[in-house]
């Protein structure tokens, strides 16, 4: 794994969080901070789809770059999409590993998903009422 | 009509000097709030009725019905799991933990995947804290390590701590050190007076060095703690040494990185270590604005703040084993009712689809991620806007949220108490 | 029309007059009345020791401190569980139980009222909450001002009238009934981390002394005619050579009021320490006990501790981090802004250290040597000195020299060279422990006229059964029955109502919070007050319009309005 994946709040995921249906939650839930010159390594350009995969799953993201975090260290905010990558597991704290997921990053063309799809991912069934 | 003092109800600064205006059965316009106020109190995205999920479709049924199969779930359940808690009111969390007794239920809130790791290293070391208006009105140096108030709780800088005067500091903005400890450069770091920037997982060892300075052992410090150089470490711990009445405040960067509740266990033993020459309090920046509520309401009745097991009649407790993300993911609740909270967003893959493979209700005003997951939602009014009750800020202060207007939902503890009550005719008090 | 006769009791009730007699005890609807009807049901309690219900007049079991001691303590709730029974709920905690745990087990040793010893006002609304959650006690609560910087600032005025009208808005916004100093002075100097360490050292910042505040509140408190005298737990909690502070205290007291003490000092025992060091720590309970005599106008808890577990709680902040400094175990600390402080450890009280030993000998000694059993209540602090649940064994080592005797065999054996306990004859009688655990406690607290502590007619009928017969058992050498039968009562009747049996509690329970409401003329009402006002809004964190606790969380509220002096 060639990443280390923090998450943590935002205040657009924070102002959007009892809208999980609309684009603007979607939009800052998949969005993937990584450091520029790890971007430039990658060829990844601002605003690309990459797909991010953990020992627990793959999900689909947006980059932005980020100054403030280090290489090797990438960020998305608390939400469906990061929690699809962090295991359960808690090391006997309750506690996942919320901010330490090694996570693989490459780029695709794949389109985003929306949470409805996430959650129909894991087993649920999508109300759009 | 406009109310004056209104309490917000998102984050644990829990503001009460809101300014909101309303218009029969709408909030208009918010004075005072920051964003997430805003969009909280002027949101408009309401779940309209019960809904209930039959094989691949919704359909809307009656509160009645939604109650009476409520209850009918978690009567069926041999081990039941009652989850969330954190964005309700106090007298709601109480039938919560009531219902729990009933039933034998595992009954957990948000702490669990936020503040649980503090709360372990409490019960281990104690927590010498204050309420906010100690730290606005004395503090000369303010610490936030792990933990990014300008997006997580926006007023706080303003409210308690750096803008905020106080009778011991008349401009607190020049009086005032801030530091600011965390892996990256968040937004919180840019006003602070010093960074220290750690890597990754390197909380405790940072923590250790600077309680090894304190204690008077500089020569043991290596030129480098996980990336800070040993000149910072010196000059934050004499800062921190210099201070009259400083104040920590962290957040999950410690909580949930490598180390968890070792990491918040050191930054007490330091506080405490800390007072040994000046007076330092360190404080826990809750995220939910009554998740410190749910800690306080679970506590006075069964003892313990978070992750209860009733299942042997007995309140028991053992973080790590009775927490939900543990009991989801072993598969090993058969029922789920979540109150106030999304677990579907905010746990791990493997436990959103445990809580889609098992009878899963929610009770909360709007659609989020646990919807999906749900076979049946109950709306209910939004407390602080559209019903009231008691919520304890991050500090331990206990504020009631007010009622804005009389809308069309009942409250969760309208809900709640009849579920309680057909569970209760049901077990009768055997 | 419910009615309750009950039959055959033999019945202390010391604030009537009656000392120990075979009677019949009337009910109709919740109150004592002269007769019953045929229809009444009937209780034979075929000669038991029959009292007045219980009365803690200093406990901690309700609100922000008190949680925080379960919160942060599973070990001591795992030591003290029971499941769902009946119309019990689950119970945890052994020195610090949940709310339902403290109000069942008060019951069943037949305590139906319990004052809580500190309620931060900021943090009253939790208080409150508790209290509905503890139903089977009515409950009081002690109103901290010993850090209040409005009282300070009217103390620095030499303005009685200011310091009057402060209380009586505070208790009236927070629906407290007493005025609580805890280490006056010392709460508000631990903001930045001291103390002060007799009580004519100055308050930094406020130019105060803890005599001054001390003083201007018993004149505050005998203006507003509140029921209860000013509550004050000393300056120097725990010092060696304490005792000195403690007398100079009891020294200033005026006697201003005519039914009832004009000063209460909980806690005795931890401020009756001579010695300098934890080293040649000493007993100075005849000096203390001496000047309790000379002075009706003081009354005392004892503050008795008892050896075990146990976890220490109190506003007293700077004290605990002393404590916190000896034990080196789990620290918490609280302090609360404008107003006071608090702080947290667990400890054990052992029979191997002499300090423990000292103390143990003290709080037995303050009420062996106070004359008057009106002016010496039993307590323990709950839990500081120990748990309540203690009570029983306290009862026993005070009516039985005997018990006494076998206990100091098992201390550290220098103890006696320390204390006098062991040269002491006295055996309490069952009156006056009835009046040491209910009788003076009423009185003291100022709530007789309330129907509370007694039994005549129109008193409230709670009543405590307990199957222990005077006219047959020799306390001073049955001491373990006369510990078993306290431990449990045949019957705790509350409001009229049968609420416990034999240890078990039978109904949800119901109870009421007793606060106070002075009436001050509209000039001294602080509301309207413009400097109060804008001090309130520029240094509290929450609105002055949400500081009050609003009538909902008193479902039961009893006020008792006063009329101020002024």
């Amino acid at each position: 794994m060639s990443f280390i994946l923090n998450t943590g709040r935002t205040i657009r995921q924070g102002s959007y969080v009892e809208r999980k249906n609309t684009p603007a939650y979607r939009e800052e839930a998949s969005t993937l901070y990584m450091h520029e010159v790890d971007m430039l390594d990658r060829e990844i350009e601002s605003g690309d789809h990459v797909r991010v995969e953990s020992t627990q799953g793959a999900v689909v993201m947006r980059v932005l770059p980020a100054a403030w975090l280090s290489r090797g260290e990438v960020f998305v905010c608390l939400g469906p999409y990061a929690n699809h990558l962090v295991g359960a597991e808690t090391h006997c704290t309750g506690m996942p590993d919320f901010k330490d997921t090694p996570v693989n990053i490459t780029p695709t063309d794949a389109p985003l998903v929306s949470v409805a799809d996430l959650m129909e991912q894991c087993g649920g069934v999508r109300y759009e009422g | 009509m406009k109310v004056e003092d209104v309490v917000c109800p998102f984050c644990g600064c829990l503001c009460d000097d809101l300014v909101v205006e309303v218009e029969g059965t709408r909030v208009v316009s918010v004075e005072n709030g920051c964003t997430l106020a805003n969009e909280k109190f002027l949101g408009d995205n309401r779940l309209t009725s019960p809904i209930r999920r039959a094989g691949g479709a919704w359909q809307q049924v009656s509160y009645e019905e939604a109650i009476e199969e409520t209850a009918a779930i978690l009567l069926d359940a041999d081990r039941p799991l009652l989850y969330g808690w954190s964005g309700t009111h106090g007298e709601a969390q109480s039938i919560g933990v009531h219902l729990g007794e009933l039933l034998g239920a595992l009954i957990d809130n948000t702490s669990t995947v936020c503040h649980g790791p503090s709360i372990m290293a409490i019960q281990e070391v104690g927590h010498p804290g204050c309420t906010l208006g100690q730290v606005k009105n004395r503090a000369d140096v303010v610490v936030y390590w792990g933990t990014n108030p300008i997006d997580a709780h926006p007023r706080h800088m303003s409210r308690y701590t750096t803008f905020a005067d106080g009778f011991f500091l008349t401009d607190a903005f020049l009086e005032r050190k801030v530091i600011v400890v965390d892996v990256r450069k968040s937004e919180s770091a840019n006003i602070a007076d010093e960074f220290v920037k750690i890597e990754p997982g390197g909380d405790y060892a940072v923590l250790a060095a600077l309680r090894a300075i304190v204690r008077g052992k500089r020569s043991l410090i290596p030129s480098f703690v996980s990336g800070v150089s040993r000149e910072q470490l010196f000059r934050v711990a004499d800062t921190l040494l210099g201070a009259k009445f400083g104040a920590i405040f962290f957040g999950l960067g410690l909580t949930m990185s490598r180390g968890r509740y070792k990491n918040v266990r050191n930054a007490i033993e330091l506080t405490a270590e800390l007072n040994r020459h000046t007076k330092w309090t360190i404080s826990p920046m809750r995220g939910h604005w009554n998740v410190y509520g749910s800690n306080e309401v679970f506590t006075w009745i069964s003892g313990y703040p978070y992750a209860v097991d009733f299942a042997r009649g007995i309140a028991f407790y053992n973080p790590g084993e009775t927490t939900s993300v543990d009991v989801l993911r072993r598969g090993e609740c058969d029922a789920c009712l979540v109150v106030a909270s999304d677990p579907g967003a905010h746990f791990p893959r493997a436990c959103a689809e445990h809580l889609a493979r098992i009878p899963t209700v929610q009770i909360d005003p709007h659609v989020n991620a646990t919807t999906h997951l749900a076979r049946l939602q109950i709306p209910v009014a939004v407390t602080g806007i559209d019903a009231e009750g008691t919520a304890y800020r991050m500090d331990g202060v206990p504020i009631r949220t007010r009622k804005l207007f009389t809308g069309r939902y009942p409250s969760d503890t309208d809900v709640l108490m009849k579920i309680y009550d057909r569970v209760k005719e049901e077990k009768g008090h055997g | 029309m419910a009615e309750l006769l009950i039959r055959n009791a033999f019945v202390i009730d010391p604030l009537s007059g009656i000392r120990g007699e075979i009677k019949d005890i009337a009910i109709r609807d919740g109150k004592i009345v002269e007769d019953t009807g045929a229809n009444a049901e009937v209780i034979d309690a075929q000669g038991c020791l029959t009292l007045p219900g219980g009365i803690d007049s200093h406990s901690h079991v309700c609100g922000t401190k008190v949680n925080f001691g379960r919160y942060m303590s599973p070990e001591d709730m795992r030591a003290g569980r029971t499941s769902r029974k009946g119309v019990m709920h689950v119970t945890s905690g052994y020195s610090v139980p949940t709310t339902f745990g403290n109000s069942y087990r008060y019951s069943t040793m037949g305590y139906t009222t319990v004052l809580e010893g500190a309620m931060a006002p900021l943090e009253a609304r939790h208080t409150h909450e508790e209290f509905t959650a503890t139903p089977h006690q009515d409950m009081l609560a002690n109103t901290l001002f010993d850090g209040n910087w409005s009282v300070m600032e009217a103390v620095r005025d030499k303005d009685v009238k200011r310091a009057a009208a402060v209380v009586a808005w505070t208790l009236a916004a927070v629906k407290g009934f007493a005025i609580k100093l805890t280490n006056p002075g010392g709460t508000e100097a631990w903001g930045f981390g001291k103390d002060v360490h007799s009580i004519h050292d100055t308050v930094p910042h406020f130019g105060v002394t803890p005599a001054e505040i001390i003083d201007t509140m018993i004149r505050a408190n005998e203006i507003l005619n509140l029921p209860h005298s000013v509550h004050l737990h000393c300056n120097n909690l725990g010092v060696p050579g304490n005792y000195q502070t403690t007398l100079e205290t009891i020294e200033r007291v005026p006697d201003l009021h005519a039914r009832r003490q004009t000063l209460y000092l909980t806690h005795a025992q931890f401020h009756s320490y001579g010695g300098s060091t934890w080293k040649d720590i000493s007993s100075k309970s005849e000096d203390i006990a001496r000047m309790v005599n000379a002075r009706p106008q003081v009354a005392i808890d004892m503050g008795q501790v008892m050896f075990g577990r146990t976890t220490t709680m109190t506003a007293d902040g700077p004290m605990e981090f002393k404590l916190y400094m000896l034990h080196q175990n789990k620290w918490s600390n609280h302090d609360v802004e404008l107003e006071t402080g608090s702080g947290i450890i667990p400890v054990f009280y052992s029979r191997k250290s002499l300090v423990n030993c000292v103390m143990w000998a003290i709080g037995l000694e303050l009420a062996l040597l106070t004359r008057d059993p009106w002016q010496c209540m039993l307590s323990t602090d709950n839990p500081n000195g120990a748990p309540f649940i203690k009570y029983p064994e306290i009862i026993a080592l005070l009516m039985s020299r005997r018990f006494r005797d076998r206990e100091s065999e098992l201390l550290e054996p220098r103890t006696g060279h320390y204390v006098p306990l062991f040269a002491i004859d006295r055996e309490l009688d069952w009156y006056e422990i009835a009046v040491m655990t209910r009788a003076a406690q009423a009185k003291a607290l100022g709530i007789t006229s309330i129907g509370k502590g007694h039994l005549s007619p129109g008193a409230e009928a709670d009543i405590a059964i307990y199957p222990l017969k005077p006219q047959e058992i020799d306390p001073s050498a049955e001491y373990k029955q006369v510990m078993a039968g306290f431990g449990k009562t045949r019957y705790t009747i509350k409001r009229g109502r049968v609420v416990s049996r034999d240890g078990e509690v039978v109904v949800e329970g119901a109870n009421s919070t007793i606060w106070t409401k002075a009436r001050i003329p509209p000039e001294l009402d602080l509301s309207s007050d413009p400097e109060f006002v804008k001090k309130f809004e520029q240094y509290y964190t929450v609105r002055m319009s949400n500081y009050p606790v609003q009538d909902v969380y008193l479902p039961r509220g009893v006020c008792i309005g006063t009329e101020a002096s002024l």
